[in-house]
């Protein structure tokens, strides 16, 4: 594991790297700016909003903020203990970050069934709509980090060439799960 | 390090279920509250997970400006 000092200090090397950090900021917006159409949306039917935002299983929404934010600690974990040359405790780290994403896809997962179940599709109504584009859009970037984090997994032993920067680049994905996770979770599950 | 990040991580637990019993109350601070919490979240994350609080002020302030900006635009719309 090649470990080397980097003054994240200096403005083209924010923690994570600054193509991330772009990423990051492009993913944030483009979220950003859906969610605040769906606000304006929710002004032409506020009635159609709050009646479809009663739909949705709030409890389900908190389980998996837990889910994610937890994942998110054990990540921040991880890369503290690699930083620290103990291969072992950051990889047990890495894998309960893997574990938390897994539990947060088969709670969205019951989640999807119960509302197709009940009828309540892409096409039931404005509020659906962006419910089923937001979330599903947020569940592949989950998909994506997974398969960023099990090759990270493979690469984490003592005769790997993988870098400390490719993990804190892993890591960053990974949290921007989280932050875009921050963003829809209140706008869809709660205000409206 | 691993205080600071522990710390954080009570704290976004703490937010997450205070966010929820707060929805459960109709009242037009309470969306005022949701927000101002997940801003919280928001940022407990970015600074101190991610460890954006180690980097040049321009990401720190890039985040803030957003956030800012996107929870102004949703709270004037609703």
């Amino acid at each position: 594991m090649n470990t080397t000092n980097i003054n994240y200090k200096n403005l083209y090397y924010p923690p994570g790297g600054i193509l991330m950090w772009i990423i990051i900021f492009l993913e944030l917006i483009t979220f950003g700016i859906a969610l605040v159409a769906m606000a304006v949306y929710s002004k032409e039917s506020p009635d159609v909003f709050h009646n479809s935002r009663l739909l949705l299983n709030t409890t389900f929404g908190t389980i998996n903020t837990i889910f994610l934010i937890t994942s998110g600690f054990f990540m921040a974990l991880s890369v503290h203990f690699l930083k620290q040359n103990n291969l072992k405790k950051s990889s047990l780290y890495l894998k309960l970050t893997m574990l938390g994403g897994v539990l947060f896809l088969v709670l969205k997962s019951i989640e999807y069934s119960h509302k197709i179940d009940a009828g309540l599709t892409i096409g039931y109504n404005t509020f659906f709509t962006f419910y089923w584009m937001l979330t599903l859009f947020h569940v592949i970037h989950v998909i994506v980090g997974l398969v960023i984090l099990l090759v990270v997994q493979r690469g984490l032993n003592s005769n790997s060439t993988t870098k400390v920067e490719d993990i804190e680049a892993s890591a960053a994905f990974w949290h921007m799960c989280d932050l875009i996770w921050l963003l829809l979770f209140p706008i869809i599950y709660l205000i409206f | 390090m691993k205080h600071s990040i522990t710390v954080t991580w009570i704290a976004l637990l703490v937010l997450t279920i205070a966010v929820s019993i707060i929805s459960t109350i109709a009242n037009e601070w309470a969306i005022v509250l949701i927000l101002a919490f997940s801003f919280l979240k928001f940022t407990g994350i970015a600074f101190y997970f991610m460890e954006l609080k180690k980097a040049h002020i321009f990401w720190k302030l890039a985040l803030l400006l957003f956030l800012g900006f996107f929870y102004i635009l949703i709270w004037s719309t609703l």
